[in-house]
């Protein structure tokens, strides 16, 4: 068993400096060569992508509607027809920007023995679930900016954005802000799938209580005004709320720094919850086998 | 055995216990389960020693539940090992060091790192990031694999449209495309069949001719280990019962060899008293004779067959190695 005369081995210096090169831009390659793969993979199941992406604009399609009529018919509310016109005409998007579904994923591919042939690769294994987010986002996109463009011709005279790029630039930030937020809860709740076999329950609770206090279902700004200090400082607002209620410009220039600074202080524990989370599972996972 | 310093798997008391709670059938078990737990410990790898030099294939043996997977998991990192020592390629595994997981590659049978959706070239194109090939690294073992393996033909074709076989030697491509130093392959050979296990086989010893490979394979298939491994390590409830050469396994534990003799006319009784002597001579028809016999008398024995009647055919092996196996596991004894 000697190699032959023509092998190639590489030398401990070879690997040395493919490493000192690549330390950095490393995982940026491998994010960028794992979106390539999923927006392939989802090209193939493009219709299911379509449906699910339309289905998904209902809510706030009928919500616009419900309460456009509502407001027509007389109701009193605390804010008025710009304000709910935008934040309904805003929110498909801002929603889809925002959202996860790794929890799922994660919890199956722990359960199945999926992620051991991850964690064997020299690369963050988690990298792959952000690939999938990024590359679903991209071609969603396509979908939802035409549609919420359609929205806003139909209800143009309920919708009112804001002209400053400042406030557009609060919001990009913002909405980025939110999209790692839920991305961080999604990974550190998904990751108690190291712990138990079935976070199916824990899932359909947070996926409750996200959709009511991030404001998907009614605006955060219609809850009852004893709950409004809470509904202000919970970070499900963060994840969803926030970033409209920054482009339907109601906020004094303190108001809208404090609240990015609240959901930036978010982001960090977030971060940090997830990144303890998966290290622990990681280590459990290795302890007793995946 | 290789000097010291080319070992590149050395293993000492290793062990791994697993705990797991225990919960009996029924409503009420159920319920108690809720409030108090039982645990058990299960002992997976029971302080097992050995080395594996550079360049080896070496073949890892045993019933299910028998350590194989376990053992295979620690070395590759993938579990932490309960107590005892493991280096390999001077790393602790465990620790998923990218610069340790860049020197070996773990191919699973059952388990694919293949992109079921899009062609095998998404994948390996992922891997030339992920291990950082360069284009000219990347193009040369891409194109030195995938020959050897013959598939050129199928790197675009989706993964799922492949056959089994097809899917295994593109799995191997994957995992050997950076060179690894070690092979680590649990059932590579799984639900193949006969000319698909042949070609995995002929590409294992011929990547480990070329590259100098070290190989350490899981297998229930004995053909692929008598194919691939010069050394065994059978290991059974966790601890290693015989570490050595296939070929010593069978001369310590079956060391008679068997003659099936083939005879042009019946076989007269009287013609075979002289047979006796030398081990045990049944007839499997009147033309046909079934030896099992000493070793050292098999040159004595072969003149003396030819004696008999006209004869037409012999065939000399020794026992089944499938066959020594299993009655070492069922007699569990230590034989070395």
């Amino acid at each position: 068993m000697s190699s032959s005369p023509d092998a190639k081995t590489w030398s401990d210096e070879d690997r040395e400096l493919r490493g000192q090169r690549m330390t950095v831009v490393r995982p940026l390659r491998v994010l960028a060569r794992l979106i390539a793969i999923n927006i392939g993979v989802s090209l193939i199941y493009r219709a299911e992508l379509v449906l699910f992406t339309l289905a998904n604009l209902t809510i706030p399609l009928i919500s616009l509607m419900i309460w456009h009529a509502a407001l027509r018919g007389g109701a009193r509310l605390p804010v008025d027809e710009h304000y709910l016109g935008t934040y309904f005409v805003v929110l498909g998007l801002v929603t889809m920007l925002t959202s996860s579904w790794m929890m799922g994923e994660l919890a199956g591919d722990i359960r199945l023995g999926v992620l051991s042939s991850w964690l064997v690769r020299p690369s963050a294994a988690w990298l792959r679930y952000v690939a999938n987010n990024l590359a679903e986002k991209i071609l969603k996109l396509t979908i939802v900016l035409p549609v919420v463009g359609i929205l806003w011709w139909i209800y143009r005279d309920s919708v009112a954005l804001p002209s400053s790029p400042l406030i557009w630039l609060a919001f990009l930030v913002s909405t980025a802000f939110a999209a790692i937020l839920v991305f961080a809860l999604d990974l550190a709740a998904g990751a108690l799938a190291f712990w138990f076999d079935d976070v199916s329950a824990l899932s359909q609770a947070k996926f409750t209580l996200s959709t009511i206090l991030s404001g998907q279902v009614v605006p955060l700004a219609l809850m009852p005004a004893w709950s409004q200090t809470f509904v202000d400082v919970q970070p499900f607002r963060f994840m969803v709320s926030f970033p409209i209620e920054v482009l339907t410009n109601t906020f004094s220039r303190g108001e809208l720094l404090g609240g990015l600074a609240l959901q930036a202080g978010y982001v960090v524990l977030f971060c940090g919850l997830a990144w303890l989370t998966w290290r622990a599972g990681v280590r459990s996972y290795t302890a007793v086998g995946g | 055995m290789k000097a010291n310093g080319d070992y590149v798997v050395t293993a000492r008391s290793l062990t791994k216990t697993y705990k797991f709670h225990e919960q009996g059938a029924g409503l009420w078990s159920g319920l108690k389960s809720v409030f108090n737990r039982q645990y058990q410990t299960r002992l997976a790898v029971d302080g097992i020693d050995f080395q594996i030099a550079r360049g080896e294939i070496v073949g890892l043996l045993g019933p299910n539940g028998a350590g194989k997977t376990t053992t295979l998991k620690m070395l590759s990192g993938l579990l932490h090992p309960t107590s005892g020592e493991l280096d390999v390629l001077g790393y602790r595994p465990a620790e998923l060091r990218p610069d340790y997981l860049k020197r070996i590659s773990l191919v699973m049978g059952q388990k694919t790192m293949l992109w079921w959706d899009v062609p095998a070239m998404d994948t390996l194109l992922l891997h030339k990031q992920m291990y950082d090939l360069t284009d000219e690294d990347f193009s040369a073992s891409v194109t030195e694999l995938a020959e050897l393996l013959d598939v050129t033909d199928l790197l675009s074709v989706q993964v799922r449209k492949l056959s089994l076989g097809e899917r295994m030697r593109m799995e191997l491509l994957t995992a050997l495309l950076h060179r690894p130093e070690i092979l680590f392959l649990d059932e590579p050979t799984i639900g193949l069949d006969v000319v698909a296990t042949a070609r995995v086989r002929e590409f294992l010893i011929e990547i480990n001719r070329r590259r100098n490979t070290t190989i350490l394979v899981t297998s229930h298939d004995m053909d692929d280990i008598e194919a691939l491994c010069e050394r065994v390590l059978i290991v059974d409830h966790g601890r290693i019962w015989y570490d050595g050469q296939l070929a010593d396994l069978v001369l310590r534990t079956r060391p008679r060899k068997r003659v099936r003799a083939t005879y042009a006319e019946s076989i007269a009784t009287a013609n075979l008293s002289a047979l006796d002597v030398h081990g045990e001579v049944t007839r499997e028809s009147d033309r046909v004779l079934r030896l099992e016999i000493d070793r050292e008398a098999l040159p004595v024995v072969l003149q003396q067959l030819a004696t008999v009647a006209p004869l037409v055919d012999v065939d000399v092996a020794d026992a089944e190695v499938e066959e020594i196996i299993r009655e070492l596991f069922t007699r569990r004894k230590d034989v070395v």
